[in-house]
């Protein structure tokens, strides 16, 4: 599903470059459940923005169920994360002038899908998330875990095959974290999206199939692909 | 290509659509960034339409001879009467390559008199051609015909008929008028003229007589002058320096009235105006545009959370930049509509003020839009190539 070789981040400092991740190797298999973990600092979110296409590795290769994704162009990219990949973010990012339809259909609007059938396939994704009553609202009417219900809509209305989650329960209170945690990890039984969630809550982490460690940008447990 | 066709077309509904709340969402601040744009729209079309206006305004002038007519007229160099030929103004359409009809005329003062009450008038004898070349319109009896081209018959206009008209005795077709110590018998009176530019006398204030024995009311008794109509098209300079060499006398001094050059003449100064009124435009219009890029630069940077998470849900750099295009483009068609109304209505007061009839150029109320999503798409572009340029990571991260 998911596969990285090599994969390292450099950033240039004034008298040498920093590594960010260094010679990570790691594969992910179709429907899998992963916990990214690790200090603040590790790397954890370089390596998220790698696998979501929106950074290139400085060298190494990645792909994606079986496309080798590295070196795609910003526009090869843009159709690549649209076809493939969900994103749901630790502060929800919805666009508040729009309805929670209208956030749910971004991703079908970048695909061209006519009005209505966005309308529709948004709905019935709100329905799938508990949210079939919320539709028209806006984000400034819903709280932080309807929130975060219509983003996992958004992320998962064009039936992308891999999710990518960053701190998704970050902002939310434990109980309200516990509800997304289940309906992301039922998203996962039902539809068999595969998810990669970086978290620095050991417990959540712990409640993943399988969690991979990264520190000073390198894989320290994870990378055996057992599940 | 055709596959694509659809999915771009969806697509750009969906941009407009957003487009359009965007903009009102911005409120006030996208109603500053109209003004200038709305001023420089409005002072072009007012302008515009304001010398169309005059044009068909100093056309007028020319409504009843049309604008291929020459009026030429002899003014005597020494003591000797500035006499043309009349034989040689009759063949001039056929000795002058340019010339399609040519009236010789002799005009003058006399003192009029008719049962007791006189009038100074303005009298001008001519062959029955006149009228017609001249639109003359009657308001009573007849023109003299050719026939009578040394007979005592006259033909009155309006004002001179009026002015010589006693309560109990009206001037009609019929009445007796001593004119300059001639009696002549009115065989018509004209209705009222709008006076020209090229109307060799006032025809209102004037009597018509036959030409054939202008003697008596003309000292030298042949022509003084002539109306030309040229062939449409003809070059008026070369042919009005062409006639005049050919009748040059050392006993007249010629003088030209071209409708042509006169009409060249009031659009020049005319043009002075437009040129400033369109620098006006022009610099507003400048201003305009800037504070539209400026307008959309700040929203591009208010909104980079925004432009990251459209990216991460599979906005491509296109699909960005298309965004705040159509965002510049709608802002200002908007301000160049409003633009357009406002200069429509300046030119309106123009008219009023002036005295003219009201008419609008259809082309210009295009222009204006037009115009105005030109402006757009040029100060909208480096805004929306910064946004599609942002790195969505740090556009997602900004606050």
């Amino acid at each position: 599903m998911l596969r990285l070789e090599g994969v390292s981040k450099y950033y240039a400092a004034p008298d040498r470059a920093i590594a960010v991740l260094d010679n990570v190797t790691l594969s992910v298999g179709n429907g899998e459940f992963c916990a990214l973990v690790g200090p603040s600092g590790s790397g954890k979110s370089t390596l998220l923005n790698l696998i979501g296409l929106l950074d290139q590795p400085s060298s190494g290769t990645l792909s994606i169920d079986g496309e080798s994704v590295a070196g795609c162009s910003a526009h090869q990219s843009a159709r690549l994360r649209n076809r493939l990949i969900g994103f749901v973010f630790q502060s929800f990012q919805l666009l508040p002038r729009l309805t929670a339809w209208q956030n749910v259909a971004l991703p079908l609007q970048y695909r061209g899908v006519p009005r209505q059938a966005q309308r529709e396939a948004a709905e019935a994704m709100l329905a799938r998330v508990g949210l079939a009553d919320r539709t028209s609202h806006f984000p400034g009417q819903l709280s932080g875990g309807q929130s975060q219900r219509v983003a996992i809509a958004r992320a998962l209305v064009g039936a992308p095959r891999l999710l990518l989650a960053d701190e998704p329960t970050g902002s939310l209170d434990s109980t309200t974290a516990q509800d997304v945690m289940a309906l992301l990890a039922g998203l996962n039984a039902e539809l068999g999206v595969t998810i990669v969630m970086v978290t620095h809550d050991r417990d959540l982490a712990a409640a993943c199939p399988r969690q991979i460690a990264l520190r000073d940008g390198r894989i320290l447990v994870g990378d055996a692909g057992t599940c | 290509m055709l596959i694509a066709l659809p999915r771009i077309e969806g697509r750009l509904g969906d941009t407009l659509a957003e487009a359009w709340s965007n903009l009102r969402a911005q409120g006030r601040r996208s109603a500053l960034a109209l003004l200038g744009i709305m001023i420089g729209t409005a002072s072009i079309i007012a302008m515009l339409n304001g010398a169309h206006m005059a044009q068909r305004e100093s056309l007028k002038l020319f409504a009843k001879l049309g604008v291929d007519m020459l009026q030429i007229q002899a003014a005597p160099a020494g003591d000797r009467p500035a006499i043309l030929s009349r034989a040689a103004i009759d063949a001039l359409p056929r000795t002058d390559p340019d010339v399609i009809e040519a009236v010789p005329l002799a005009g003058g003062r006399a003192p009029a008199r008719a049962g007791g009450k006189t009038a100074d008038i303005a009298t001008l004898a001519a062959p029955p051609a006149l009228a017609t070349l001249a639109s003359l319109r009657l308001a009573a009896g007849r023109h003299p015909a050719s026939v009578e081209d040394c007979a005592l018959s006259a033909v009155l206009g309006d004002g001179a008929a009026r002015a010589l008209s006693a309560p109990a005795a009206a001037i009609a077709p019929g009445s007796k008028v001593l004119i300059g110590g001639y009696g002549y018998t009115v065989v018509g009176v004209l209705a009222p003229v709008t006076p020209e530019t090229l109307d060799p006398i006032d025809y209102n204030m004037g009597a018509l007589v036959p030409l054939g024995c202008a003697q008596r009311i003309i000292p030298g008794g042949g022509p003084t002058g002539m109306l030309v109509r040229l062939r449409p098209g003809a070059d008026t300079q070369v042919a009005s320096e062409r006639i005049t060499a050919r009748f040059a006398t050392p006993d007249a001094k010629l003088t030209v009235l071209d409708a042509q050059s006169i009409l060249r003449t009031m659009q020049e100064q005319k043009a002075v105006h437009s040129r400033m009124l369109i620098g006006i435009g022009a610099v507003s219009l400048l201003v305009g545009g800037i504070g539209v890029m400026n307008v959309m630069l700040m929203s591009v940077m208010e909104r980079q959370r925004e432009i990251g998470l459209r990216a991460a849900t599979g906005a491509t750099p296109t699909d960005i930049r298309l965004l705040f295009l159509v965002e510049a483009v709608l802002l200002t068609i908007a301000g160049g509509a409003i633009g357009s109304a406002l200069g429509a209505a300046i030119a309106w007061a123009i008219a009023r003020s002036s005295g003219w009839d009201f008419d609008l150029a259809p082309w210009t109320l295009a222009l204006g839009p037009a115009v105005a999503s030109g402006m757009g798409l040029v100060f909208g572009l480096y805004p929306a190539i910064t946004a599609s340029r942002l790195n969505p990571i740090e556009a997602l991260r900004a606050d």
